[in-house]
């Protein structure tokens, strides 16, 4: 019987390449998913500054959450000092240093930054050779700079010289110049230290040759029963750079948002493509019936034959799933969301997983496609092939309805929750939809060609006659176009607008939250030096300050009633950001942000206490001290300075906003500093601000998008390839080729008319009630030319995609077309 | 024997001076190389019912589609009423065929989605005419489809369907009706019946018919019968009885 099907192969090209696209398409979109989310579990970073540490001992840099994935955490979780003594006595170690990295640069005769990170001279014996010039520092005001440095700066060996460390200004003696790959400046091991309050960042163990395992294995036994980690070989990356392995974190929940989304329209494609090839042999397979096949036998050959279509465009997708995968790294790390240096996992679970599911998806959707007629009776299955069933089923048209419904119920969820989260149900709400219509559409299709026959004028042209009677005739096919491209109304409006209406809704909060005329920075120094907020402070006609900066915490937020813990980006303030800040304070006060205490987003009791990790694990208690509205602009969670101090990498403050009637006085008194830079207003946008979904979320829109469209131009030639014989037989009884294109158009303008309203009405609802919940208006934010033009390319499409299969079908005379067909 | 269209021939188109169709020298070569054709002649006279017998592959169908102008011959010249029809575009060609041409097939060919009024009115629709509804249900009634107008193909007998089909060939009122083996899908019984009805439309009418069949009862009621065999007409017989048909046929496919 496959071989049945396959001779009957020959006369669907069209559906078989439509099924094939949409496999291929599916099976990379998919794989590539799994590739980043797999990435984000398994990926390491490489082994660099510690290339020459066989046996690391760091503190854990990740929080496992009950029942979940671990979090990476961003800031740096240090080690007491102390414990790099208890690691000398290890047999079989050959030097221990414990190694601290802290922000500093060194200032040019000028005063310019030259920026290069803070060590301990020890860390010297990490690098592969250091030629040393000089001697090492051994007082704590002297330093080592490496050769790159020592040249920016204008500095040599025996030179003083004026550095920023670790926030604090001071001058120094240059013992040595030192090359090293990257920018450093080395301090005596007992100097480094204090700058990290005699904590260090993890403890590096070189070991005798070939006895790296058996040291790994003693450094345990030493550390005994606590949670320090022990790592060897590949796992040393991560430990170097927490922030980047942090980072890869986001993987995960990344591809779990474009899963969603992205799994529906391949479902709807997929689907679609396949039910259009089993309706081109809706004849054979009846046939079959009429010859003694069961009803099981006929589900089975067609989900066997689209299986056996499938495999090889699932196969090459898959292929092609690492390559969409390492564009879309490269896109990320573009946008500065991942480290450039974090590799991808390339495994092949993604592609086996991405093939059962979409093998899963290929057999549903054949046995669906193949439901009606393998499950008529075997004579009416050949009488019935001619034409479609009469009455589309009821059950059918309830659950579409039912299907819309709830998708409208879905589309309430921006209402109550106004996250980027729940704004992420606002296009899923409008895609179920689109099935829903999907199912009921044969039902409305044959409602509105009826109206429409009902009012045709008596006289009316045969084309736009014909036409009707085709909508009303085939309402099953007709609705199948009318989804598809409804699909692509739906989803491009409420996708984008989605993410269009969050960024409008982002910018007006972070717009409305900044009262600060000027802001200022120090990236050279890695933060704003220590004493710089006292030097502003009391700069002639800044009217107050007050240092704003932001970390990572480990947030117990509620996902549809679960409490779960997320890391949330977290406002770091004192109590002087009330004046310069407008948190839209609902209540309590920000003057009370000293001590352990957060001020939070929405709802929650003024001085009750909320327990949380920050960003480097530590798990504190904090009272609630006031609540603020602008959370989808901020986030969910202010931290007070006190509290936040010491549990971030560099220690420092990031920004300092600034209030003040005289800017320019203000900004000529700062511009002495070279360290500061001065900014307009409060910039605060960059840093917090968008979430870097919203651009993914962009970029997914155009990958799908370019799918979608490929997989509605692909069913709407396929079906209007099937009808060769139709149109043939058309013209045998005496159509012209001319009358049938005419015919044909007027379909293309009822499928698009009936489409575009369609699509129009279920985007709208959900939309509506997006705008509602985030911006308080009921429509959305985005170009105001995105309905004409997404409307423009649905009639294109629509056209084009049954103009040209018509011209083709018409080429050969009708005696022929007809002989080669049915 | 009878002949029945004797009546006819003293109708009105007798006063015409024109064939209702004239073939000559047509060939027709497939592409491939296949000659189903080779240099045919011929010419039907107003009212006259002529039948096409050929063993399968004799070129039967081709002799129909290139004489209705379903398709161009590749040399040789098809007239229709009087009009050169080779040298028509495709659009002029089918607008002569909805004028002058009914054609059965073996096959139907009904509309799915149309039902049996729209469907035997079609022609004139794609021709741009007002329906003629009493035309239609005179048909209609003649064929005994009155109360199946509303009806779709797919709920008819192929019977029915085919009766459907005659009155739909016949609604423009063409010069000439063709029809290709129009009994070949149905049973005797059923296929019986659908010749009968086409021989007495057509002595009613006056309707010029050819007709391809393989039963030699029914091709004994026509004026002429043509033998065909490997593209040639191998014989032309008038008033052959269906035991002599049926023998002549026999002899032609054993060669
Ligand atoms: N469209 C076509 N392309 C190529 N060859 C054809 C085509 N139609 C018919 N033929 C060939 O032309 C010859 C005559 O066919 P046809 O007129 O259908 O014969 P008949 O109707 O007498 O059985 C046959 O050999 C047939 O195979
Ligand atoms: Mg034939």
């Amino acid at each position: 019987m496959l071989r049945l099907a396959l001779q009957t192969a020959r006369r669907r090209v069209a559906a078989l390449v439509a099924v094939a696209c949409a496999m291929f398409g599916g099976a990379a979109l998919v794989t590539g998913i799994g590739v980043i989310a797999e990435s984000g579990l398994r990926s390491q970073m490489p082994v660099e500054r510690l290339a020459r540490a066989d046996v690391v001992v760091s503190a854990p840099q990740s929080h496992q959450p009950p029942e979940d994935l671990p979090i990476g955490l961003p800031e740096r979780n240090r080690l007491p000092v102390e414990l790099t003594e208890r690691l000398a006595g290890v047999p079989d170690v050959t030097a221990v240093i414990g190694d601290v990295s802290f922000p500093a640069a060194v200032l040019s005769a000028q005063g310019t930054p030259v920026t290069a990170s803070g060590h301990g001279w020890s860390a010297t014996r990490l690098a592969d050779e250091p030629g040393v010039t000089g001697q090492p520092p051994t007082r704590p005001d002297e330093l080592a700079v490496d050769a790159g440095t020592a040249a920016a700066a204008g500095v040599q060996a025996g030179d003083r010289v004026n550095a920023v460390v670790a926030g604090r200004t001071a001058q120094f003696r240059v013992t040595a110049v030192v090359t090293s790959p990257e920018p450093g400046l080395y301090f005596a091991d007992d100097t480094a230290i204090q700058f990290t309050e005699r904590r260090v960042d993890f403890i590096a163990i070189q070991a005798a040759p070939g006895r790296t395992d058996n040291v790994a294995t003693a450094v345990r036994e030493a550390l005994g029963d606590n949670d320090l980690v022990v790592s060897t070989g590949a796992d040393r990356g991560d430990v170097e750079s927490p922030g980047a392995a942090a980072a890869r974190s986001f993987l995960p929940a990344l591809a779990g948002s474009m899963a969603g989304v992205t799994l529906l329209i391949i479902g709807f494609i997929v689907a679609g493509a396949l039910s259009v090839s089993i309706a081109g042999q809706r004849r054979d397979l009846a046939l079959l019936r009429a010859v003694g096949a069961s009803p099981k036998q006929i589900r089975g050959l067609a989900a066997g034959q689209a299986t056996l279509m499938a495999a090889p465009a699932l196969v090459l997708g898959a292929g092609a799933g690492y390559l969409l995968a390492d564009l879309f790294r490269g896109m990320l790390v573009g946008l500065g969301f991942l480290p450039a240096g974090l590799p991808l996992t390339v495994s092949p679970f993604p592609a086996v997983a991405a093939l059962l599911l979409l093998l899963l998806v290929v057999q549903a959707a054949a046995r669906g496609s193949a439901w009606r007629t393998s499950r008529l009776p075997a004579t009416e299955a050949v009488s019935e092939s001619r034409v479609e069933p009469r009455t589309p089923s009821k059950t059918r048209t309830y659950a579409g309805v039912l299907l819309i419904v709830a998708a409208n119920v879905i589309a309430v969820i921006p209402l109550v929750s106004q996250t980027s989260l729940g704004a992420n149900t606002t296009a899923i709400a409008g895609i179920l939809a689109t099935v829903g219509l999907g199912l009921c559409g044969p039902a409305m299709v044959r409602w509105v060609s009826s109206v429409l026959a009902a009012k045709l004028p008596a006289r009316v042209s045969a084309p736009t006659w014909l036409a009707v009677a085709n909508t009303n005739g085939y309402a099953m096919r007709v609705a199948g176009a009318v989804t598809t491209l409804a699909m692509a109304v739906v989803f491009t409006l409420t996708y984008t607008l989605t993410q269009t209406t969050l960024i409008t809704a982002i910018d007006r909060d972070v717009e409305a939250t900044g009262k600060a005329e000027l802001h200022v920075t120090a990236p050279a120094t890695g933060g704003l030096p220590q004493d710089a907020l006292d030097a502003i402070t009391t700069t002639p006609g800044v009217k107050a300050a007050a240092p704003v900066s932001t970390t990572t915490v480990l947030w117990p937020g509620s996902v549809f009633g679960q409490i779960q813990v997320e890391s949330s980006s977290a406002l770091i303030l004192t109590p002087a950001a009330a004046n310069v800040l407008d948190l839209d304070v609902r209540s309590g006060d920000l003057n009370d942000l000293t001590g352990a205490t957060v001020a939070v987003s929405g709802d929650a009791d003024l001085g009750s206490e909320v327990g949380f990790h920050l960003g480097d694990g530590t798990f504190v208690k904090a009272k609630v001290v006031a609540t603020y509205g602008r959370g989808l602009g901020i986030g969910e969670v202010v931290v007070s300075r006190d509290l936040a101090i010491g549990h971030t990498t560099s220690g420092l403050d990031q920004r300092i906003l600034i209030r003040t009637d005289d800017p320019g006085t203000v900004r000529a008194s700062l511009a002495s500093n070279p360290v500061l830079v001065v900014g307009e207003g409060s910039g605060l946008a960059t840093g917090t601000g968008i979430p870097p979904e919203l651009w993914i979320n962009i970029v997914v829109l155009g990958v799908l998008l370019g799918y979608l469209l490929l997989g509605i131009a692909n069913k709407l030639v396929a079906s209007t390839a099937q009808r060769r014989a139709e149109l043939a037989n058309l013209r045998l009884i005496g159509a012209t080729a001319r009358q049938l294109r005419r015919m044909m158009r007027r379909e293309a303008s009822v499928i698009c008319g009936i489409a575009l309203v369609t699509g129009l009405v279920l985007a709208a609802v959900p939309i509506v009630l997006l705008s509602l919940g985030l911006l308080g208006q009921p429509w959305p934010a985005g170009p105001v030319w995105l309905l004409p033009l997404v409307m423009g390319v649905v009639v294109v499409i629509a056209f084009a995609a049954i103009e040209l299969p018509t011209w083709q079908a018409l080429r050969p005379p009708p005696v022929d077309a007809r002989n080669h067909q049915s | 024997m009878t002949r029945p269209h004797h009546a006819l021939r003293t109708g009105p188109f007798e006063t015409v001076p024109t064939a209702a169709v004239t073939l000559a020298e047509v060939s027709k070569i497939y592409p491939g190389g296949v000659r189903a054709l080779d240099g045919v002649s011929l010419t039907v006279d107003r009212g006259r019912f002529v039948a096409v017998m050929g063993p399968s592959g004799s070129g039967k169908s081709t002799l129909m589609h290139c004489a209705s102008g379903l398709d161009t011959p590749t040399s040789g010249k098809v007239f229709i009423d009087g009009t050169e029809i080779s040298s028509l575009t495709e659009n002029r060609r089918t607008e002569l065929r909805r004028r002058n041409v009914g054609f059965v097939f073996q096959s139907y060919n009904l509309v799915p989605s149309l039902t049996i009024a729209d469907n035997i009115t079609l022609p004139l629709r794609l021709a741009g005419a007002a329906a003629d509804q009493e035309w239609m249900r005179t048909l209609a009634g003649r064929v005994g489809l009155t109360d199946r107008l509303s009806h779709r193909p797919a709920e008819l007998s192929g019977g029915q369907q085919q009766r459907a089909a005659i009155a739909r060939a016949l609604i423009a009122r063409p010069a000439v009706l063709f029809a290709d083996e129009p009994t070949g899908a149905l049973d005797l019984r059923t296929g019986r019946n659908v010749l009968d009805l086409l021989r007495e439309l057509v002595n009613e009418l006056g309707q010029t018919v050819v007709m391809v069949t393989h039963d030699p009862a029914a091709a004994a009621h026509a004026d002429l019968v043509l033998i065909m065999a490997d593209g040639h007409i191998v014989d032309t017989l008038t008033g052959a009885s269906p035991t002599t048909l049926a023998h002549r046929i026999a002899t032609v496919e054993a060669e």
